[in-house]
């Protein structure tokens, strides 16, 4: 095959994959239009389910099947695709980061599109830089945290963080644009400009849903994502080389891959052209040492070099490729890194002695210290929320829980029947669970307590029995009594107190929800009762 | 006031929409400019009438049931003219199964929308601002099957949907309407009958609760003369009770099949309260002991003394 070929191939590649990435990102979520499908309808018996593998890409990701099996000994599901991704680095080099990644891939257009280096300074900016030990260090810091029990790979393992930015930051916040958009045209006194705003809804509901989704912190996520792609001009993927923790692990891998950049050093007129083109900075120029720890597989060198100096062979065994310049400093930073964060992420006695009352976890999910080692932090279960109630903490997790998912229940609320988010957790911190068990175990998230100041009848202002109305388990868990009140101009009426009976709450929070007293309502639900842990009980 | 001659599918009508750039169809949204609100036009229902269908036989067909129900006045063509746009206000608000009787059983619905369909009904829409999140709604209630095979319009609550009306109740004068409700030439009213802490019982007129979006859970603090503001401004052509089976007791959201009885009946009625005031004594209560069903005849909407209405029972 010749390397212009070669190059084709790695761009549709690239292109198909990060396609695929952003149509399972987009499907991530009940449909609109479920009902036409058939089987879900009418199987009642059966939960809804999506029918995509929207977990695909993070069984592809070794980085996020050898954290968990690191830290919680757990195999995730799929690892084979993993196993399957390290086999081929060890054959074939970084071709993970050069073909499939699909965050590599939209750095590599963001620095194609409009280059902001050129000639000799495009040249040095792809020079080989110490700074590119900076992935080892990560690394090796998220691993050795790993194994004491912290996984804190998510937040910079390239899948976790790509989805976990488009999902919550970029999806919603374009939803939320384009839909205020149309608000605007829908207000209109222009008659076309109405209808063509519901026009434009059909056509952008598909993706964006029917409502504002809402993420907090989101806004951080999202600057982050921005930054990261302007780092892009200062140098041409800039995260893969150097920040990027998963390109550190298949670099390491890639040393005895087969394949090979021979070089030709008689043939070289020194043009740099193959410097110039380089994405990894892994000196191709025939003079210098080719890296393979830090080429990316783009065959950008092989495709341009006008002299057919540099070109890239099958080459088997003894012969290994050059050491990864990994660095001692950043070696041993990393261990320092990764063994005291642990420790410290654990010293507001969030695990040991008191969590944060409203850390309300995603139904199924298992004991915190568990969930810790194993939840990626990648918004899957947030994005896939059909109520919007999944949302990242910023401190109700402590350290250790950063961006971790918890229900907030005034922006939504755990349907009862529902149990997506354990449906599609990639790691399994959030397990796989039936309606059927969620309702007879049953599998409770939190419980419920009213707030008798704030709550109409008990406070004497008006009859409302909404929390009851909408608490769905069978008995209900709110209950009423009738009394006698006198409200505020002194007249007697008759209402229905209502009452929590904790052994049969499950922490839902749709009373919450829905409760009419708005700012803070007059129920609330709190972690207390949760099923997963066996302290935070409220009842013997 | 539709620009197309014949009913459309759903799926017809996305490709129509993309066509005309951004659209005069489109499931829910159409009709931007309605002409006269959906009153109950003068044919037949100068005369008041409540029919009661009866599944008595084993294993009975909803189907003929309801079909039979309404050949009791004359036919659904007494209410569906062709080319009629209708609307079908069932109550899907929980995602629940059927046979939880906490929806509008999906047998019935399918016939009232054949029946529809066979009187030349241009489209037929389904809507309703669900609870609970509408897609595990449509898909578990079983209603999104039925729009499915019959082909009518299911239109998803939303946000865009809800436009701020003149209600002129007594308590509610300008609440936000979810406007494919209004925006038909004929309504059917199509809700299941359930127990209900507050109300004691919801049936049709408290269905239409689910018409209205905005903070509706404050509607609450002044029940039944928020129920009959709404049922005097949502005027159907026609109410059908679904009492196939009914949830008496842990309602209106229910969840276990040892509160649902089963009483294989229908009660049709262009008398909103006559409809209610019968489907209340299947649940052995006196009519006149739910409050808005009294103050529903004090404000003129109908009466609860049902037996001197053209008063029919049918059975299958």
């Amino acid at each position: 095959m010749k390397a212009r070929h070669l190059v084709w191939l790695r761009r549709l590649t690239q292109a198909l994959f990060l396609c695929f990435f952003l149509f399972l990102l987009v499907e991530s979520r009940l449909p609109q239009d479920i009902y036409s499908d058939y089987s879900l309808t009418f199987s009642t018996d059966q939960d809804l389910r999506l029918n995509l593998p929207v977990k695909f890409f993070f069984q592809l990701d070794p980085l996020v099947g050898l954290s968990s099996l690191l830290s919680g000994f757990h195999l995730i599901k799929g690892f084979l695709w993993a196993a399957a991704i390290l086999v081929m680095t060890l054959l074939l080099g970084r071709v993970f980061c050069g073909f499939i990644c699909p965050l590599g891939t939209i750095h590599h257009a963001v620095g194609w599109v409009k280059p902001s280096l050129k000639g000799s300074r495009m040249i040095r900016a792809n020079s080989k830089t110490p700074g590119q030990r900076i992935k080892y260090f990560l690394l090796i810091g998220v691993l050795a945290g790993a194994v004491l029990g912290l996984n804190m790979t998510g937040l910079l393992d390239p899948i976790s963080l790509l989805f976990r930015s488009m999902a919550l930051a970029l999806l919603a916040g374009l939803g939320t644009a384009l839909r205020s958009a149309f608000e605007a045209l829908a207000h209109s006194d222009v008659k076309i400009f109405n209808l063509l705003s519901y026009g434009a809804e059909i056509l952008v509901a598909p993706i964006f849903g029917y409502s504002n989704q809402a993420y907090q912190t989101a806004w951080f996520i999202g600057i982050l994502f921005l930054i990261i792609l302007f780092l892009n001009r200062i140098r041409p993927r800039f995260w893969c080389r150097t920040l990027c923790p998963l390109g550190a692990l298949l670099g390491i891998c890639s040393r005895v891959s087969i394949i090979r950049l021979e070089k030709y050093p008689q043939k070289c007129t020194n043009c740099n052209l193959c410097q110039k083109y380089c994405q990894g900075a892994a000196s191709p120029h025939a003079e210098l040492i080719w890296e393979s720890a830090e080429c990316l597989s783009c065959f950008n060198c092989h495709n341009v070099c006008p002299e057919d100096a540099l070109s890239f062979r099958f080459k088997f065994m003894p012969k290994t490729n050059p050491k990864p310049d990994m660095g001692r400093r950043a070696v041993l930073g990393g261990l320092v890194a990764g063994v005291s964060f642990p420790f410290l992420g654990r010293l507001d006695g969030q695990i040991d002695k008191v969590s944060n009352p409203r850390l309300i976890r995603p139904p199924g999910s298992l004991p915190e210290k568990d969930f810790l080692e194993l939840c990626q932090r990648c918004g899957l279960c947030m994005k896939v929320c059909p109520t919007n109630a999944i949302n990242p903490t910023l401190g109700e997790g402590g350290m250790e829980g950063f961006w971790t998912p918890r229900l907030i229940m005034i922006q939504g609320y755990c349907e009862y029947t529902c149990t997506l988010c354990g449906s599609v957790c990639p790691t399994g911190a959030i397990k796989e669970i039936s309606a059927k068990e969620k309702i007879e175990q049953p599998i409770k998230i939190g419980s419920a307590y009213i707030d008798r100041g704030r709550c109409l009848p008990w406070s004497g202002n008006a009859p409302c029995i909404v929390c009851e109305e909408v608490c769905p388990t069978a008995p209900k868990a709110i209950y009423l009594k009738e009394d006698v009140i006198i409200r505020p101009d002194g007249e007697k009426i008759a209402v229905q107190l209502p009452h929590v009976d904790l052994k049969k709450c499950v922490g839902c929070g749709i009373c919450e929800n829905k409760c009419p007293v708005r700012g803070r309502p007059a129920i609330l639900t709190m972690a207390a009762g949760e099923s997963r842990s066996l302290k935070n009980q409220i009842l013997l | 006031m539709m620009n197309v001659g014949k009913p459309i599918t759903r799926r017809e009508s996305i490709t129509k929409l993309l066509k005309l750039s951004g659209g005069l169809v489109l499931s829910g949204a159409a009709t931007w400019s309605v002409s006269s609100p959906p009153a109950a036009k003068a044919t037949s229902q100068d005369k008041k009438f409540i029919i009661e269908g009866i599944g008595e036989s084993e294993g009975y067909s909803i189907k003929e049931l309801t079909r039979k129900t309404f050949d009791a006045v004359g036919g659904i063509k007494q209410f569906v003219s062709k080319g009629d746009v209708v609307v079908i206000k069932p109550n899907v608000s929980w995602a629940r199964k059927p046979e939880l009787a906490a929806t509008t059983h999906p047998e019935v619905m399918e016939s009232v929308i054949e029946l529809c369909q066979e009187a030349g009904a241009k489209q037929v829409r389904i809507a309703d601002n669900t609870i609970h999140d509408a897609r595990r709604c449509f898909a578990i209630t079983g209603v999104g099957m039925v729009a499915k095979k019959t082909g009518s319009d299911l239109i998803f609550p939303r946000s865009s949907l809800m436009r701020n009306m003149k209600l002129g109740g007594n308590r509610l004068d300008v609440w936000p309407v979810f406007v494919p409700v209004v925006e038909a030439d004929k309504v059917i009213n199509l809700p299941v009958a359930k127990h209900h802490s507050l109300t004691g019982l919801t049936l049709g007129m408290k269905n239409w609760i689910g018409a209205v979006g905005g903070s509706r859970w404050s509607l609450h603090q002044d029940i039944n003369q928020t129920i009959v503001d709404l049922a005097q401004f949502f005027k159907p052509t026609v109410t059908l009770v679904d009492a196939v089976r009914i949830l008496t007791r842990n309602g209106p959201s229910g969840g276990s099949s040892a509160d649902v009885a089963v009483k294989n009946t229908l009660i049709l009625s262009n008398d909103p309260i006559a409809a209610d005031a019968r489907a209340a004594m299947l649940f052995g209560r006196e009519p006149g002991g739910l409050g808005f069903i009294r103050l529903g005849q004090k404000w003129g909407l109908g009466t609860f003394d049902f037996w001197n209405l053209n008063h029919k029972r049918v059975t299958t």
